[in-house]
């Protein structure tokens, strides 16, 4: 990545301090010439800025509602909800989706000598600069006009100086929060952190749950005002409320949450300049292989664990053998398989209990009592299959300039991908075989096993078909950084919309499964099971027969495009 | 059947990025049986030459042969008599040195047997044995150069194309290197390998093109292309550029 050079410091004579402004400037640089003779990246970034501007005008017309109808009943209600699911984004969307944009990587920065304060500071403007936060800015631009049409001018600028702090908030901790994780993951405790994430996840679950109960049960609509007064007074709430609550006549709030705000910026900043720290020094190798254990056997039979003593030693064993370890070894990949883990289970639990109260059952609490249908359980299978294939859309950039290697030895491109494939579902169908049977059993329906489990297999193989082709043609670098989360120059976006699109056709693709369940009653039952698996596994091996041919024919392409450009 | 193809032979190979041109259209035959130094200064066109030649990056224009196999028609026949190792390309570095050779060795189709004894030969003489379970991320510069050579050279291919095997390896490393690549290629194998260390050329081999701007300006044997100079005199006469300061850099010496 080429460093302007114009924004080095001064030449001889007394050094001239360096101030945020710097590092905005280079990362405009940096995004600009990221852009140079690239047309299809300045095309999608222009489509992403528009699907950035169309959620920023909902948000908008959300946030504004209650100012406008000139109701304040709920202004307090929709600002600290909807400012608190804002916050909640940006702290669990990098880590699930997009990850963070790292077009400044601090460890470019290790060499210079500056203040750690600066450092931080500086790169905190930097981020600031960005689509998703400019988006948000539009949107919560809402909140201050429903303070002002409810308050006047001076409950406005309350609002103004509160949506202000809780931006810089939501950036903040984002930023935090993202580099907390990239560090722990760096180290060998990661089953810790997979145990501490599952944790969290199953905590957000009970008051995510009561909250949707007790919105989609319209009659309780002054207990769901108290519930959102009190998180008003937490930092999700609070920069989001300041301004409503000068407009409702309580001026001594305001100032109290502004600091409460404050406070938690500074916090956040505080930790992400700590773990900023270890990003820096190079942490890679801390915790090195535990003492040397005695060589035991052939260099071939160390390729293969002892557990996968039956595996061929042959060129799709190889390929596996190595596909395998690299899901375990690489931090990155590492950090995709307990992103499925989590949301995999986090996400049909919540949208089938979710659902479930709206029939307003007395037993509300009890998951079993709800009235799941087939239909929706078949719909939230769809989605953990969609998400746990779309982690292979950029296989081949996981290897970067490894590849190398497999297109030397001309490896032909259906064994590639059918190896890729096993590898991945080494870790992947135990856990959707888990959460098949998980689902069921919450759900109170045992029978209901093959429905889960054949919807989740046909939507699974027909992502892994999917997934290659995204994967051979729309490739991209990884930025060679210790940021499992990190994305390259201004380019996440794109990348996002890249993602978006290979979900919807994998969705497209197992649409045949939601029709089933819908017509064929109980019949399909007992048909899921094999029909599900029998079309995901030939969807999978059909997926990887057509694009291994597109493979053979850009194997050399596909190496230019995965290799970083340094 | 391959008797009289010379062991590379490239045709017209031209790349353009972004616009520069980074070959011009490269025309060159390496004997079977040579060892032939590919010289040129920083952005030559050398690894940018070597990857077109061995199939890594496709030319815009040109062709390449290896003992006859066209590499971008027949890439399969051709990638089968070659053993590469590229610079600036990362290896499977998650894995140990026995590991990776296993992983390259069932690659290329060997039989695990065979690939377990030379696996087992070539830690011991590359003094990468000692490593034991070190993954290969955590090696020196040295032992990745020595890694990534038994790798290129497992499958006992007959042509060895190498991008700059001497750059960021210490003597004694060096020294068992050319050894290795001497015996290679007293047994009939063909050495091409690029460098910008003069020394090394004129010490190894029996061929050498000096390549600058992308195109080639002297070719032939060592001998020839000397013309009973020192190589580095050649070198710099051919490349041009200044090779001292003038009166700039005054603060240097503050």
């Amino acid at each position: 990545m080429a460093v302007p050079v114009n924004v080095a410091a001064a030449p001889a004579g007394p050094a001239r301090t360096v101030s945020a402004r710097h590092f905005v400037r280079l990362k405009l640089r940096v995004m600009g010439n990221n852009f140079r003779g690239q047309g299809w990246r300045i095309a999608l970034f222009i489509g992403g800025a528009l699907v950035g501007l169309w959620f920023a005008a909902s948000g908008f017309f959300l946030f504004a509602a209650p100012g406008m109808s000139g109701n304040g009943r709920y202004a307090v209600l929709v600002a600290a909800a909807g400012g608190g699911l804002l916050v909640l984004g940006w702290l669990l969307l990098p880590l699930v989706f997009f990850g963070v944009d790292e077009t400044l990587d601090p460890a470019r920065f290790a060499l210079l000598p500056l203040p750690r304060r600066t450092l931080v500071v500086g790169l905190f403007a930097a981020a600031l600069v960005s689509v998703p936060v400019l988006a948000a800015s539009l949107a919560v631009l809402g909140l201050v006009v429903t303070a002002w049409s409810l308050g006047g001018w001076s409950a406005g600028l309350v609002a103004v100086v509160g949506v202000l702090a809780g931006l810089l908030l939501c950036v903040a901790a984002s930023r935090a929060v993202t580099s907390a994780f990239a560090s722990m993951l760096r180290s060998r405790r990661v089953r810790d952190l997979a145990a501490v994430l599952l944790a969290v996840a199953a905590a957000l679950l009970g008051p995510l749950q009561v909250f949707g109960l007790a919105a989609l049960r319209e009659t309780d609509w002054t207990r769901l005002t108290g519930v959102a007064t009190v998180i008003g007074w937490t930092p999700f709430g609070a920069p989001w409320t300041a301004g409503i609550d000068v407009a409702q006549g309580r001026v001594w709030a305001a100032p109290v949450k502004l600091l409460i705000t404050v406070v938690a910026v500074v916090a956040l900043l505080a930790w992400w300049s700590r773990s900023l720290e270890s990003a820096m020094v190079g942490t890679a190798s801390r915790g090195k292989a535990p003492a040397q254990r005695g060589v035991t056997g052939g260099a071939v039979a160390q390729l293969f664990p002892r557990a996968a003593n039956w595996a061929r030693r042959d060129r799709f064993g190889a390929l596996v053998a190595l596909q395998a370890r690299y899901w375990w070894r690489d931090a990155r990949r590492r950090a995709n398989l307990i992103t499925i883990a989590v949301v995999g289970i986090f996400i049909p639990v919540l949208f089938n209990g979710g659902l479930s109260f709206t029939s307003g059952d007395e037993q509300g609490f009890n998951m079993g009592a709800g009235d799941s249908s087939p239909t929706l359980v078949t719909l939230s299978m769809i989605f953990v299959g969609v998400l746990a294939s779309v982690t292979l859309a950029n296989q081949f950039g996981f290897d970067g300039s490894a590849y190398a290697a497999n297109v030397v030895a001309g490896v032909p491109g259906r064994v590639e991908l059918r190896a890729r494939m096993t590898a991945f579902s080494l870790y992947v169908l135990p856990m959707l075989a888990f959460v098949a049977v998980l689902l069921s059993v919450l759900l109170g329906r045992p029978g209901w096993i093959g429905l889960t489990a054949g919807s989740l297999a046909a939507t699974y193989g027909a992502g892994l078909a999917v997934n290659s082709f995204v994967s051979v043609l729309a490739a991209y670098a990884l930025p060679e950084t210790s940021n499992p989360f990190a994305m390259n120059g201004g380019a996440g976006v794109a990348k996002g919309l890249l993602t978006v699109l290979s979900m919807g056709t994998t969705a497209v693709a197992a649409v045949p499964m939601v029709l089933a369940a819908a017509l064929l009653g109980d019949a399909w039952l007992w048909l899921a099971l094999p029909v599900g698996v029998a079309y995901g596994l030939g969807a999978a091996l059909l997926g990887a027969y057509l694009a291994g041919d597109v493979l053979d024919r850009r194997q050399p392409e596909l190496l230019a495009t995965v290799t970083p450009r340094r | 059947m391959t008797g009289e193809h010379p062991a590379l032979a490239l045709r017209g190979l031209a790349k353009r990025f972004d616009g520069t041109i980074a070959v011009a259209g490269v025309d060159l035959d390496v004997p079977a049986g040579s060892f032939y130094g590919l010289l040129g200064p920083n952005g030559a066109g050398k690894t940018t030459t070597l990857s077109m030649a061995v199939g890594l990056l496709r030319p815009d224009a040109g062709s390449a042969w290896v003992l006859g196999q066209d590499v971008w028609r027949d890439p399969v026949a051709a990638k089968r008599l070659l053993g590469v190792m590229p610079d600036g390309v990362r290896l499977f570095d998650r894995l140990t040195g026995a590991e990776l050779l296993a992983y390259h060795g069932l690659l290329r189709g060997m039989d695990p047997a065979v690939v377990d004894q030379r696996a087992a030969e070539l830690l011991d003489v590359l003094a990468l044995g000692d490593a034991g379970r070190t993954l290969v991320v955590d090696y020196s510069a040295g032992m990745k150069k020595k890694i990534g050579l038994a790798c290129a050279l497992l499958h006992g291919p007959r042509v060895l194309v190498l991008d700059e095997p001497f750059e960021a390896v210490d003597p004694v490393s060096a020294a068992l290197i050319r050894d290795i690549l001497t015996r290679y290629a007293a047994g009939g194998g063909t050495v091409v390998f690029s460098s910008h260390v003069m020394e090394v050329v004129e010490r190894l081999c029996s061929h050498v093109a000096i390549l600058a701007q992308g195109a080639i300006k002297r070719v032939g044997t060592i001998a020839d292309v000397r013309g009973g100079r020192s190589l580095e005199q050649v070198f710099v006469e051919v490349v041009g550029g200044r090779t001292a300061t003038g009166d700039e850099l005054s603060w240097l010496s503050r």
